[in-house]
């Protein structure tokens, strides 16, 4: 097991702020201890993923918001850990404490944008499958509206005519996974099934439009 | 009369009575009802599709909303669809073909609304999974792909 004193060298030598000496004695510990050796190639490699895949900067919405909430978290946190100060900053350094504080960013300017009230509908997350396709939320108070706007979806061909329905009660028969859909008369507009894959599958009965 | 001839005439009347009788239909349970449309947004009425449809007095407001989220000024509602979301089933929101929800019930949320899991899909592809709180009187609006001269926009709405 690593000293602490060991952990700051490491992270020292990983920011290139050792002097030339203490470069060249932690470059023989590292050359007779494997398992350092090892941690090292994994703190390199986490690093350089970290950099490839995070954008160099951020714009951060609402960031006095978010500022101000980090502000009031750190008030409330400093009297429980006096001690750990040092190493706590140390570990900020860390590149797994790095991505665990943007992956709460992100989740928190998704939540706290606009910090939205009461009676408004959230986006909690995200998942984009398509990597050209880039979704961002936000709340209109003019529209009193939750938005979640996705940008980069292929454009519909233009000459694709979109038949709509108006759908106004359902049927689900869980037994052979299917949903049938009732229009304004009653008439069956639409079944709902899946496929193999699992994937959807719509077969129209009463096309309109 | 022979006693068991009497109970035999009695079975035989009940079996015909209950056999007579519509086999309920099990609702499956419900958490709520959400009620879901395809909007053309467009600067270009000339170019609307002669779409009849016209939103529930309820959320007779939207286009207004659409409005101020989205850069058009004309709305046509291309298809919309009312829907229980099933607590133990998965739901859908299908006012088109083309574009269209899986609504997934994940419980009432704290302080009221839902709690859902939406899977927005374009024919046979997901275009966003997402978790969202929808409260009533706070739509949804998925800004989706362009069509023609605007955009399609799918709003999402939890019924009161």
């Amino acid at each position: 097991m690593k000293t602490p004193s060991e952990d700051h060298d490491l992270i020292r030598w990983l920011d290139g702020e050792m002097t030339d000496a203490e470069r060249a004695r932690f470059s023989t510990r590292l050359a007779a201890d494997p398992d350092l050796k090892a941690e090292v190639e994994m703190m390199q490699r986490m690093s350089s993923d970290l950099r490839a895949h995070l954008p160099a900067e951020m714009t951060v919405p609402y960031g006095d918001f978010f500022n101000s909430q980090i502000q009031v978290r750190l008030a409330q946190e400093e009297p429980l850990i006096p001690e750990a100060r040092a190493s706590w900053l140390d570990w900020l350094r860390l590149p797994t404490l790095i991505t665990a504080t943007a992956a709460v960013a992100i989740a928190g300017f998704m939540i706290m944008q606009k910090g939205p009230a009461a009676g408004d509908s959230v986006v909690l997350s995200i998942y984009v499958p398509n990597a050209s396709v880039h979704a961002r939320t936000f709340h209109s108070d003019e529209a009193q509206a939750t938005v979640l706007m996705l940008d980069g979806v292929e454009a519909i061909p233009a000459d694709r005519k979109i038949v709509g329905y108006y759908i106004e009660r359902t049927e689900t028969d869980q037994e052979v996974a299917m949903t049938t859909l009732y229009g304004k008369s009653g008439e069956v507009v639409l079944v709902v099934s899946k496929d193999v894959r699992n994937q959807p599958r719509l077969l129209s009965a009463t096309p309109r439009g | 009369m022979n006693w068991l001839l009497i109970f035999a005439i009695m079975t035989g009347a009940l079996t015909l009575a209950n056999a007579q009788q519509p086999i309920p239909v099990v609702k499956p349970a419900t958490d709520g009802k959400v009620w879901g449309a395809l909007v053309y947004a467009t600067n270009n009425a000339k170019g609307f599709v002669g779409s009849n449809e016209q939103a529930p007095a309820d959320f007779a407001d939207i286009p207004q909303r659409l409005e101020k989220v989205f850069p058009y000024q004309r709305f046509e509602i291309l298809g919309q669809h009312l829907q229980d979301v099933f607590r133990e089933y998965e739901s859908w929101v299908v006012p088109t073909k083309d574009l269209f929800l899986k609504v997934d019930s994940k419980g009432p949320a704290e302080g009221g609304g839902m709690n859902l899991h939406l899977q927005f899909w374009r024919d046979q592809q997901v275009l966003v999974k997402t978790d969202a709180v929808l409260k009533a009187g706070s739509p949804l609006f998925i800004g989706g792909p362009k069509w023609r001269e605007g955009q399609l926009v799918f709003v999402l709405v939890l019924q009161k």
